[in-house]
């Protein structure tokens, strides 16, 4: 093994001790943004066509039609582009980086179980989010690709994590996302780790507890401070002082909740006790639309969505072969035997029964599916929260919200304005008007159209520019793809980039080669070409860290394209082509 | 295939738009051999509910407006099953961590979308007492609830105006969970009962320090309140009486031991659970006034039953002793009119002896006999019908009513009665059937099953 | 007990001898001849005969009205009372297991997954509290079987009478093998359906490894036979499971999932088993096949919860006679080891819930037997089969019907138990509360 690291590794090298590097920086060149001749949508229902925005120093400085070109500003080609307000996470984790969960089943030491300290039970409502979030964490980027601006953000943790913020998905730290601190009591029916409260039961006790302690240690210290002389003083605990903002109606709880159970329990302690209360997470939320309506809570549904049937796909292939493919994809577990057997009969009666599990489970996903739809119908004003949903899904899951009979217009209303009046940022976020925050997202066709790609996302007054990424996939079956030779390849990280060379070579059969860059060169493991897929590997070391490497690459004539995974560290773009001869 | 799948998501579409059902029903059963429990067995008799209320028992009644009519001649009509030892329809059993934790709730807890309550409708039964386990000296409150199945509100499950109650354990499991488990007390009998000495004592100095401050508060404004402890107010209310205990007991020694302590802390209300060697001491349970409710048979699974007999309930009911037979299993509560028959084979009891033993005497034991546990004027329509009479082993439970209102239907099933389902479940079977017995989930030793 | 005098008195010199304190000991049995008078008597093969049974030496010698009395035959007058054969148990740990939560009086489950030479005969206890227990409800033969691994060992068919096992044993042994399956062991088992499937696939394979293992095994032993120049090194494993293999002895096939029976009997049809699945839990939701198959199947626990969160309710109560109706020979267990006593419930359950009283009786009876080879020894009551046998005053099926005599091999067996002399000693307690 060799001691020294090779060039081109630097880039993976720099990911090591801390993700962002500092050097060479500089401010941008202007503060000032134009966007012209674009669809602008300012709020659902209200659009204006070849319309302009006009960004400075973060804020929106106009909007309208036949805007000029402002002399220090960037031109963003807005040409038949889209422009929409900024999407708003109405409760997520977004740029709090998750803790290290303990194994399963093991026991945090404490002396007593049934008395652990707070932290340990999960009890740190005093706690807030801008102290534990992180600018850098990966999330920021992926929500922002999406087109999230703004997010209402909250410790992870137990039955109370912390206290919420409201943040702007872009800056280059903490201090200068947080919009508003200190917006919410996070809470949740999330047990300890085998310590006190674990069960639900527990949660909800500790929590009745609590805040009427809080009350009346509240109490107290109001008449400690009026005539205190003489009296016993109020004991100071800054978990109880944590619910006074929220005794006073000045704190909204955001309870997470995972079911309807939840929602019945939530409302049941809201009641009970008095606080202000918003629900998030809520799905098949249409079950309770009337006790929503009658208490007028506000809700923030899960963008979660259970795995999508695979019948869509299959509804354009052949009808017999469909039909069969949804036996076999019921329950793999369950129906394997059948397949093995080949043709064998299913009986009517077994038939029936299969169809009928197969019928609920349906009717189970499409009463999710259409949770939005149905209470958009019913009158109800949402937004979603992302705590649980991955950002890949959103799109994905958003679309088939859509298609189980959400309009476009609600979709975005449940994305922009709707969390921004529910969040009481409406004066500064949640429409492309002049004067807000100029949080936008720009794309190439309608946000909801199928194969719409974001182009631009605006945060703070911040463009961030989003190349529309080449369909990977495989092209023409027919072509000969010819891996062997050299080819030149840039891996880009961000902040720095590096080209190196690769050579795959044909061991009569099996493929082989090398990476290259600055004339040190080391072998490639693992070399294959499945039709114009190329894979390799490599490995390096570095502070004591093994780190692999995997390349996944489309060949496409003499380009080549694709990503490569480092480790832990994450996918890094690669593009390249084939060296001239 | 396609269509069947249509007329289901047709008929889920319906079922999710209606309202949740009336909570109260009226009913008018015909022609049925009718077992009081209270009033004697009556022949070709009827009996009418109107809006949740039996309004009439006696020959050719009227049916009240908009009752539904079953003939039931040839059939047996008993009032519906009550258990009083139950875990089903619950989503936490156990809190664990502490060995005592009176302040927590099952009624927190409530899972009304639990398939096993319809289950136990199918047995027959309308009523549970939904328990905390037995993890710890003093586990939680318990909830009486009504089996009915439909609803997604856990609050339109709870027994309204039930009697609070609070789970009691001794012997082998508190002492496994906390002694050997923990390392914290209690590790043996005698460790358990300093925990309720403990705990009550506590309590004490609670109630009393609450009471200093109720009378200084008016002449003082200075005066402060003990910091509000949802644990001694659970305790504190059991000193008061306000809360029927239910004590999960087994050895003669343990259930002398709670009595003992109870006298010196003035509580009376007291029920044993399980309490298998009741028989041994049923001589001072029935001084004391103490109700017992156990297993048809259950013994030897563990040291502390194996000196068991299942002539326990009638030794109990022989001696006085305010006894019931409980099911603590989802599978058992299906039967407990069979479990209840066993008292014939183990001690001879009566016809009536045996079905109060899972009617009448449960309800007591629950506080609620001026509403449920026999057919009478007034009394809430829960009421259970089967094929022949419930004490032969052939009986099979036909319809199951509460509050005038049908929750299971034999001629209705429709086979898979969940109300929620998973979408991507893929609903294998399951090998072992722990559903079954849930009195120490949630504790470590179940963690670590697998 | 309660019914017969002679029980009474002995109970009585017991707790006499015993210094007073409870009484644990159930008394000795009686063995001679003994002459049921004016019974009415359930045969189950041959129908229901009024008249008398004859008892000797064990056997039954006479049944009906034509019989030839010895003088020193004990006469039992059993007007308005009923006759049925010994209940028969094909699945429990009764004499193996005594106290379930405390491992050390546990003798079921062995260390180990291939262990078919151990014998649970070996580890029956004959003075278990639960035999006594199990007997006087008229179940007076069980399988006592091995549990854990995939072949546990080897299961023994014991009366539940006897100062040794071998006293006990009732001439039928099987191994018993736990299928491989892919089934979640449980809510909380947490194994991914593909590990679930890794597993029972790796699980198949050491199966089938065995089964050539064996077949090799065999054919060198038998070569050493007529070449003893032939070492074959020490080897219990495969030596437990020739006969087994080669199919001359049966094996008790454990298997309770949909899949995982059709996967049993697609390998026991390969391999050319002797087979018997037992369990079968969900074996309604196969039955055709299971029919179609000749294979014969003991069910059971009857009184259980279904399997799965959609089934009907009753499908557990009604797999049996799901079975029944398909065509399959159907034996019923309990699967227990203290409540054993269940059985005649169970099989009430299955005949209320679609089995039909008369198939539901036969499957704790004559099938059974026959499933063993047995059936001219047990099962019913005809001349020259053992006398095991129980005097009952109505349905034994109904918990109200007493059971008043119990034989077995022709012992006139003490009707206590420890639950019995417990409501002796207690019904009426002296000393009272206040002496």
């Amino acid at each position: 093994m060799r001691k020294h690291t090779v060039r081109w590794l630097l880039p993976f090298l720099l990911l090591l001790p801390v993700l962002s590097w500092a050097q060479d920086e500089r401010p941008p060149v202007t503060r000032a943004y134009f966007i012209n001749n674009a669809y602008v949508v300012q709020e659902p229902g209200k659009v204006i066509d070849l319309g302009g925005v006009i960004i400075r120093n973060g804020l929106i400085e106009a909007v309208g039609k036949g805007l000029k070109a402002p002399l220090d500003a960037k031109t963003l080609e807005g040409d038949s582009l889209y422009v929409y307000a900024g999407f708003i996470e109405g409760l997520s984790h977004t740029g709090v980086p998750k803790p290290k969960q303990p194994e399963r089943g093991s026991r945090p030491e404490v002396k007593d179980p049934g008395n652990p300290p707070n932290d340990v039970a999960g009890i740190q409502p005093e706690r807030s989010v801008t102290d534990l979030m992180k600018a850098d964490d990966k999330s920021v980027a992926d929500m922002r690709a999406l087109g999230f601006t703004a997010a209402h953000v909250v410790p992870h943790g137990g039955m109370l994590p912390g206290q919420g913020a409201i943040v702007l998905l872009g800056g280059d730290n903490e201090r200068e996302m947080v919009l508003r601190a200190n917006t919410s009591l996070y809470s949740a029916f999330e047990g300890g780790q085998r310590v006190y409260p674990v069960t639900t039961m527990a949660i909800m006790s500790k929590y009745r507890e609590l805040y009427k302690q809080a009350e009346q240690v509240k109490g107290h210290a109001g008449k400690y401070a009026a005539n205190s002389r003489g009296m016993a003083r109020p004991e100071y605990d800054d978990v109880l002082a944590a619910f006074f903002p929220v005794i006073d109606k000045k704190m909204p709880v955001f309870f997470e909740v995972e079911d309807i159970k939840e929602v019945y329990r939530a409302m049941g302690l809201s009641k009970e006790l008095g606080f202000n209360l918003v629900l998030a997470e809520v799905s098949r939320g249409q079950l309770v639309m009337d006790k929503l309506k009658s208490t007028n809570t506000p809700v923030f549904l899960t963008l979660d969505l259970p795995k999508a049937k695979k019948e869509d796909k299959k509804e354009k292939g052949d009808k017999d072969k469909g039909d069969k493919k949804e036996t076999d994809e019921k329950d793999t577990d369950e129906k394997d035997v059948d397949k093995k057997e080949g043709d064998k009969k299913v009986s009517p009666e077994k038939k029936m029964m299969m169809d009928k599990a197969e019928a609920r489970r349906d009717a189970s996903r499409k009463e999710l599916e259409e949770q939005a739809a149905m209470l958009a119908k019913g009158g109800i004003t949402f937004g979603f929260s992302t705590l649980n949903v991955k950002a890949s899904d959103v799109r994905a899951h958003l679309g088939r919200m859509i298609k189980a009979g959400l309009t476009e217009d609600q979709a975005l209303a449940a994305l922009t304005t709707n969390p921004a009046k529910m969040l009481g940022i409406a004066q500064v976020a949640g429409t492309v008007e002049k004067g807000k925050i100029a949080n936008l997202v720009v794309t190439d066709k309608p946000y909801f159209a199928e194969g719409s790609n974001v182009r631009y996302v605006i945060v703070d007054g911040m463009p961030h520019e989003y190349e529309v990424k080449k369909k990977k996939g495989p092209s023409d079956p027919d072509a000969v793809v010819m891996a062997v030779g050299e080819w030149n390849i840039t891996i880009q990280v961000p902040g720095q980039s590096t080209e190196s060379m690769v050579t795959i070579t044909d061991d009569g059969g099996s493929l082989s080669g090398t990476i290259a860059s600055d004339g040190d060169s080391r072998n490639l493991s693992g070399v294959s070409l499945d039709g114009d897929n190329l894979t390799f590997g490599s490995k390096f070391e570095a502070g004591g860290q093994s780190i692999s490497l995997s390349f996944d690459l489309i060949i496409d004539g003499d380009n080549i394209e694709g990503s490569v995974k480092a480790g832990g560290f994450g996918s890094f773009d690669v593009e390249g082509s084939r060296a001239p001869k | 295939m396609k269509k069947y799948n249509l007329l289901f998501l047709l008929l889920f579409a319906v079922a999710a738009t209606l309202p949740a059902q009336t909570e109260k029903g009226s009913i008018h059963i015909k022609n049925a051999t009718v077992i009081t429990i209270t009033k004697g067995v009556l022949e070709n008799t009827d009996v009418v509910v109107t809006d949740g209320k039996i309004t009439g028992i006696g020959k050719s009644l009227k049916t009240p407006k908009g009752a539904r009519v079953v003939d039931a001649a040839g059939q047996f009509v008993m009032p519906g099953i009550i258990d009083a030892h139950s875990h089903i329809a619950l989503d936490a059993v156990n809190e664990g961590t502490n060995i005592v934790t009176a302040e927590v709730e099952t009624g927190d807890v409530i899972d009304p979308l639990d398939v096993a309550i319809y289950r136990a409708l199918a047995g027959g039964v309308t009523a549970t007492h939904a328990m905390h386990g037995s993890a710890n000296a003093i586990g939680g409150q318990c909830e009486t609830i009504k089996l009915r199945y439909g609803t997604y509100d856990p609050e339109e499950l709870k027994m309204e105006g039930a009697p609070r109650t609070i789970k009691f354990a001794l012997g082998e499991n508190p002492m496994r969970v906390h002694g050997e488990g923990s390392g914290l007390h209690a590790r043996t009998r005698m460790g358990i009962e300093q925990v309720f000495r403990r705990a009550f004592s506590e309590a004490r100095d609670y109630m009393a320090a609450q009471e200093d401050y109720n009378k200084k508060m008016a002449s003082d404004p200075q005066a402060v309140p003990p910091m509000y402890d949802r644990r001694m107010e659970a305790l504190a209310d059991i000193l008061r009486g306000d809360i029927i205990i239910h004590c999960h007991s087994y050895r003669a020694d343990e259930i002398l031991m709670l009595m003992n302590v109870c006298k010196d802390f003035g509580v009376t209300k007291l029920v044993y659970q399980h309490v298998n060697e009741g028989f041994k001491v049923a001589p001072e349970l029935a001084e004391f006034g103490a109700m017992a409710s156990v297993f048809a048979d259950w013994w030897a699974y563990k040291f502390e039953v194996y000196y068991s007999t299942a002539y326990n309930a009638a030794i109990l009911t022989r001696n006085g002793v305010v006894t019931s037979i409980n099911s603590d299993s989802g599978d058992y509560i299906r039967h407990l009119y069979h479990q209840a028959g066993k008292t014939q084979r183990y001690g001879m009891l009566t016809d009536n002896e045996a079905l109060r033993l899972i009617t009448l005497n449960p309800a007591i034991q629950l506080g609620i006999e001026d509403r449920v546990g026999s057919l009478e004027k007034g009394k809430d329509g829960d009421i259970t019908i089967f094929s022949a009479h419930p004490l032969s082993v052939y009986a099979i439970p036909q319809m199951t009513i509460v509050d005038g209102v049908v929750r299971f239907d034999i001629k209705e099933d429709n086979d898979d009665m969940r109300l929620s389902v998973d979408p991507e479940d893929t609903e294998t079977m399951m090998l072992d059937y722990d559903d079954d017995h849930r009195c120490m989930e949630g504790t470590a030793e179940e963690l670590f099953k697998y | 007990m309660r019914f017969n005098k002679n029980i009474i008195l002995y109970c009585l010199v017991c707790l006499f001898m015993a210094g007073q304190l409870s009484a644990q000991v159930v008394g000795k049995a009686t063995k001679g001849a003994f002459l049921l008078k004016n019974a009415t008597i359930e045969t189950i093969t041959k129908g229901t005969v009024k008249g008398d049974l004859l008892i000797e030496d064990g056997k039954i010698t006479g049944i009906g009205g034509a019989v030839t009395v010895p003088a020193s035959a004990k006469v039992i007058d059993c007007s308005g009372k009923t006759i049925y054969p010994g209940f028969i148990d094909m699945g429990t740990s009764l004499g193996l297991v005594e106290v379930s939560s405390i491992s050390v009086t546990n003798d079921n489950n062995e260390i180990g997954d291939i262990k078919p030479y151990l014998e649970a005969l070996t580890a029956v206890n004959p003075s278990s509290v639960a035999i006594p227990v199990t007997r006087v409800s008229g179940v007076t033969t069980v399988i006592a079987q091995p549990s854990g691994g995939l072949i546990a060992g080897t299961a023994s068919l014991i009366n539940l009478i006897g100062y040794s096992p071998d006293e006990m044993y009732a001439g039928f042994k099987a191994i018993r093998l736990n299928f491989p399956s892919s089934g979640a062991r449980g809510r909380r088992d947490r194994r991914s359906p593909e590990d679930r499937k890794k597993n029972e696939a790796k699980k198949l394979k050491q199966l089938n490894d065995l089964w050539e293992e064996t077949k090799l095994f065999a054919k060198i032993k038998e070569a050493k036979g007529s070449d003893a120049s032939i070492r074959q090194e020490y080897n219990p494993t495969l030596d437990a499971m020739i006969s087994t293999v080669k199919g001359e002895q049966m094996v008790l096939v454990e298997v309770n999932a949909e899949n995982d029976i059709l996967s049993a009997l697609k390998w026991i049809k390969d391999n050319e088993i002797k087979a018997i699945l037992t369990g079968c839990a969900e074996g309604w939701r196969v039955a055709d096949e299971i029919a179609a198959s000749g294979v014969p199947v003991v069910t059971g626990p009857v009184i259980s919860i279904p399997t799965r969160g959609s089934d009907r309710y009753d499908r557990a109560y009604a797999n049996a006679g799901a079975m029944k109706k398909a065509g399959v020979t159907v034996a019923i267990r309990t699967d227990q080891t203290e409540n054993v006593r269940d059985l005649p419930f169970h099989a009430a359950f299955a005949a209320a819930y679609g089995m039909g009283r008369e198939a539901a009786l036969e499957a704790i009876t004559i099938v059974p037997a026959r499933m063993m080879g047995l059936e001219m020894e047990l099962g019913s009551l005809e001349v020259g089969k053992i006398a095991n046998l129980f005097i009952c005053d109505g349905d034994p099926f109904e918990t109200k019907t007493q059971i008043e005599q119990v034989f077995i091999q022709g012992w006139e067996i003490p009707m206590d138990s420890r639950h019995s002399l417990l409501y002796d000693e207690f019904l009426d307690r002296s000393p009272g509360v206040k002496n």
